[in-house]
């Protein structure tokens, strides 16, 4: 069985800087990996590369055995940005719409619905996700990330902007991934997440410095930069 | 839990990319305001009637000599030719770059990376950059096609018809190149190689006669006055890059479309907002022109004159991509001015802008200054004697481009048909620093105009009618050109002085000296302007002021 998330020797270069240093490591399939590190240390990077966003300098990487960015790639992993992107003349209900069925989900309303619930944002179908807040832009990243089907789920800086009742909705729907076994990457500040893991990647100056449990882990030395 | 990963069948997510494609069109149709779009469609028609009109009167429509006919028919394919791997190179570039497409961000993250055949999801935007391309060369290529039939043998219908197959040709070379050297991930110093390559030997059969790269190309322009079938070969190749280009889409690198989404988006709305400094700053950073790390000389010990070392700074981080850029705009603007002295006033037009833009290149540290506003007001100096400090080491790094300049000019001169006339070269080392330095007074102009206002732009329009605010915005737009212009036609001073006195090398050498005195007085005026800017308004507000006080005492 191959693993949810491979990387071969990868690096990423921007120009001559270096954004990250060579880097394998392997991720079964439905594990939960919290990546913490200071800012700039590579972990946005990584995983864009994962999703496909980025080209990887050298190395490679591999979802369940297919090449990042392929299109069964595609199919399997669902990446949340830090920064949300929405069309400017769609609403929240046809955002939706549109990528669940672009994912082959023709009976998305139910799940929409429900995710619309429970991440507060019912009364907000109908508008348009640019004119939202922040919180509320991540709120709605959230639903339209979990809309979909997906094996693979790469959040970055997800509890950004939450409110108490957002970052409870989202723990909430990645436990409702972790038992239907999505594999699940978070790349957060928030420290307190990392006692919900079972493993802990710490990268520093593009460098992985700390791979393994999360209770073994100094957490302050590892979020301070080199 | 499950080892495999979910599947979609591609015509399912293509079903959906689809009507999402098209409701969006149907709303964006429904929201346009037909009245508001058939003004602007007038108000280009009639700016472009009225600058075809203008173009038309500088070239005039006395039929060329039989002599200066047979050189354009001799030479006309390698020089149009030239302008074909100008053109080439550029779609090479671009697409070594990232380019030429620029999806919308949200395409980027929910289109791109849901499971849909990319080829397919991106023909659409390929199909529309493609089309708007070809319907620019077309464009141009009749109008140029027109300018071309009013002193060359042919009918207005055939040079029309022959501009915009020329036109077509080069756009399709464009695009096709560019999209040709994304799909093959051409590395950036292939393609500048490639062109300079093309470059060279285009030039090689302009200066010796032997057959260039891009003849047939060029040879196309000439359509109108007469047809040779072989140069349809020219368009053939092009349609095959094309081809070979639109067949690689699904290479395309999300990476590229991911970076250049959103600066597009960004481009395109300062365009609109006719925000220049920030249309120069996402260029840039579209074609990967980063400021250096390290300058080309570390400044070491430090002097009394503060904003003088920070501009050398900055000057000298300029990146040697930027530095070449401004080499040629230099050499353009030489050239130009060249010709213009050799009896093609029209040229003109082309040194002013070269000059404009080299002007902009170059006063990148008051740029920067008048960026950062906030930093400004916290200083304690005036503004406006501030900006005129920041304004120095620009001016001073511009002699050696003005120079450069120079030299573009007097070789044109000596490369030009018949024998220089007596005292050209001396009145062009007269005029070279002091007109680009006045050409470049535009540029000032354009950058400090920016600066934010003690009379804010909307409290000024307060003041107009609304019949001519509008109007007011065009002049300001337009007003840092006529100042450039002004600049440049300080060299009509010699030509004016030989056409007098052909005979006579003192008469142009003076002619070169008043011109030259003329540059330096738009210079001086200009520092001046930049010095005393906000004095004026602050004075023209508070008379205002006054005015608007007084009414309301008396009349109320």
């Amino acid at each position: 069985m191959s693993d949810a998330l491979a990387t071969y020797e990868l690096t990423k270069h921007y120009g001559d800087a270096p954004a990250l240093e060579p880097l394998s490591l392997q991720i079964p399939e439905g594990q939960h990996v919290a990546l913490i590190g200071h800012n700039g240390s590579g972990k946005t990077t990584l995983l864009k590369m994962c999703a496909g966003l980025l080209e990887p300098s050298t190395g490679h990487i591999t979802v369940f055995g297919h090449k990042a960015g392929s299109y069964p790639a595609r199919a399997s992993l669902s990446w949340l940005s830090d920064t949300p992107t929405f069309y400017d003349d769609l609403s929240l209900w046809e955002h939706l719409e549109y990528v669940a069925r672009m994912h082959g989900v023709e009976d998305w309303q139910p799940r929409a619905e429900e995710l619309l619930g429970e991440l507060g944002l019912a009364s907000r179908r109908d508008d348009l996700p640019v004119t939202f807040s922040r919180g509320l832009r991540q709120k709605a990243a959230i639903s339209i990330g979990f809309v979909r089907p997906m094996h693979v789920l790469l959040v970055d800086e997800p509890f950004v902007g939450l409110d108490s009742s957002g970052k409870q909705a989202l723990l909430s729907l990645f436990d409702q991934a972790a038992s239907a076994g999505v594999t699940l990457v978070v790349a957060t500040h928030e420290l307190s997440f990392v006692e919900r893991v079972g493993r802990l990647l710490a990268l520093r100056d593009g460098a992985l410095v700390y791979d393994g449990p999360p209770a073994d882990a100094d957490l302050d030395d590892l979020v301070q930069s080199g | 839990m499950t080892d495999s990963a979910p599947t979609v069948a591609p015509s399912i997510g293509i079903a959906a990319l689809h009507d999402l494609r098209d409701h969006r069109k149907h709303r964006r149709m429904g929201d346009v305001e037909w009245f508001d779009l058939a003004y602007r469609v007038y108000i280009v028609a009639i700016f472009g009637a009225d600058a075809f009109l203008w173009l038309s009167s500088l070239i005039g429509d006395d039929p060329l000599s039989a002599p200066s006919a047979d050189e354009v028919l001799r030479n006309g394919p390698a020089v149009m030719g030239m302008v074909a791997v100008l053109v080439f190179m550029s779609g090479l570039r671009s697409g070594a770059q990232g380019g030429p497409l620029a999806l919308e961000t949200a395409d980027v993250v929910h289109v791109m990376l849901a499971p849909v055949d990319r080829a397919h999801a991106l023909r659409r935007p390929m199909v529309q950059r493609v089309r708007s391309v070809l319907f620019l060369g077309i464009a141009l290529g009749a109008l140029a096609g027109q300018l071309g039939a009013q002193r060359l043998p042919g009918s207005p219908g055939a040079w029309a018809a022959g501009g915009a197959l020329y036109g077509v040709t080069l756009a399709t070379l464009w695009a096709g190149g560019a999209l040709l050297a994304h799909g093959v991930r051409l590395p950036l110093w292939a393609a500048t190689t490639i062109g300079a390559v093309a470059i060279a030997w285009q030039g090689a059969a302009l200066v010796w006669g032997i057959p260039g790269v891009a003849d047939l190309d060029g040879g196309l322009a000439l359509w109108g006055w007469r047809q040779r079938p072989i140069e349809l070969l020219a368009t053939a190749f092009a349609v095959g890059l094309l081809v070979a280009g639109i067949a690689l889409a699904g290479r395309t690198s999300l990476e590229a479309l991911n970076r250049r989404s959103a600066l597009v988006s960004q481009l395109r709305f300062a365009v609109t907002m006719q925000d220049l400094r920030t249309v120069i700053l996402l260029r840039r950073q579209l074609n990967h022109e980063n400021t250096r790390r390290r300058p080309w000389v570390q400044l070491r010990r430090p002097g009394r004159w503060r904003v003088w070392r920070r501009g050398w700074y900055g000057l000298l981080r300029f990146p040697a991509v930027r530095l070449l850029r401004m080499g040629v705009t230099a050499v353009v603007s030489g050239v130009a001015l060249g010709v213009m002295a050799t009896g093609t006033t029209a040229a003109l037009l082309v040194g002013m802008f070269a000059l404009y833009l080299l002007g902009l290149e170059v006063l990148e540290p008051l740029s920067q200054e008048i960026d950062h506003n906030d930093r400004t007001d916290q200083l304690p100096i005036e503004r406006g004697r501030l900006l005129l400090q920041h304004i120095a080491a620009p001016l001073a790094a511009l002699v050696p481009f003005g120079l450069l300049a120079g030299g573009a000019a007097a070789l044109t001169i000596a490369v030009t048909d018949g024998p220089p006339a007596p005292g050209a070269f001396a009145a062009v080392s007269i005029l070279a620093v002091p007109v680009t330095l006045a050409g470049a007074c535009g540029s000032i102009v354009s950058v400090v105009k920016d600066a934010p206002d003690p009379v804010s732009v909307a409290n000024q329009e307060a003041y107009l009618p609304p019949e001519v605010a509008g109007f007011g915005t065009a002049i300001r737009t337009i007003w840092p050109l006529v100042v450039s212009t002004l600049g440049v036609l300080t060299t009509l001073v010699a030509r004016a002085a030989h056409t007098a006195e052909p005979d006579d090398a003192s008469a142009v050498i003076g002619g070169a000296v008043r011109g030259a005195l003329a540059a330096a007085l738009l210079l001086v005026t200009t520092l001046v302007w930049v010095q005393r800017r906000d004095r004026v308004r602050a004075w023209y507000r508070r008379f205002v002021d006054e005015g608007k006080s007084y009414t309301k005492q008396n009349w109320s």
